[in-house]
């Protein structure tokens, strides 16, 4: 994993052909060989950008047969999952500081419209 | 599945006063942060202190609740927009939303996404030309 991971992430979806390589791939693991057949890019530019989405850690390799056969890691969707459970909470805590802070009695007055 | 949280509820003030807990500072510094600097236009500077919790970021969008508005029973409503990030960390949107329910009730809504990474992965395109609209964090990542 590169020292900044957001930043490796963010740099291999740049390139709008690894984010369909890397749509391809989560609906099926793929070898290089069998999405250079699917898409049209040449085998080549697609074991380069493979490199470049396994750098970033959204890819892990598996061997199959003499061939590797790449799949989506699922260790960027569990960071989501750690993240919205504690930004989740976060929101739960400071909305009900401001929900009391609201109900104080003798805060300033509520200027009514027209 | 996307990186996003959703909170709603109704609050026991009006849209102004609602406002003014969402936009002055001092008030922000009771719920939202220990120490807040909110620069009340977009592309403004803003900054967030918790503790040693140091977050950094921009306002993107700033509609206050208008008096007397033209739909006579649409009550008021307004929207802050901004973006924060901890140094180093992904950015992400916090978006504020009121409405007034009746003058003693306003129904306050938030939304925070984190629009990168995850979005993309599941094939939300980049929004703008090369992602420009990102926050600071983003751009120097």
């Amino acid at each position: 994993m590169a020292e900044d991971p957001a930043g490796a992430v963010f740099g291999a979806l740049a390139e709008p052909v690894r984010r369909q390589l890397l749509q391809t791939i989560a609906d099926h693991p793929a070898t290089a060989t069998e999405l250079a057949s699917r898409l049209p890019i040449s085998r080549q530019a697609v074991t380069k950008h493979l490199s470049s989405l396994s750098a970033a850690g959204l890819l892990e390799r598996e061997r199959a047969g003499r061939d590797i056969r790449y799949r989506v890691t699922p260790a960027p969707l569990t960071q989501a999952m750690s993240w919205m459970a504690e930004v989740g909470g976060q929101w739960d805590d400071r909305l009900s500081r401001l929900s009391r802070t609201l109900q104080a009695p003798g805060s300033p007055d509520a200027t009514l419209p027209g | 599945m996307t990186d996003r949280i959703e909170r709603q509820l109704e609050l026991a003030a009006s849209a102004a006063r609602v406002w003014e807990s969402l936009t002055n500072p001092a008030l922000l510094a009771e719920w939202l942060a220990d120490e807040v600097t909110l620069e009340l236009r977009p592309g403004g500077d803003a900054s967030f202190r918790s503790g040693d919790e140091l977050r950094s970021g921009w306002v993107e969008e700033v509609v206050a609740p208008v008096s007397g508005s033209d739909d006579a029973d649409g009550g008021q409503s307004g929207r802050l927009t901004f973006w924060w990030a901890e140094d180093g960390e992904p950015a992400s949107r916090v978006e504020l939303v009121l409405s007034e329910i009746d003058p003693a009730t306003t129904l306050l809504r938030i939304v925070e996404t984190r629009p990168l990474e995850i979005l993309d992965l599941v094939g939300v395109p980049l929004p703008g030309q090369g992602g420009a609209r990102y926050g600071p964090a983003l751009v120097a990542a």
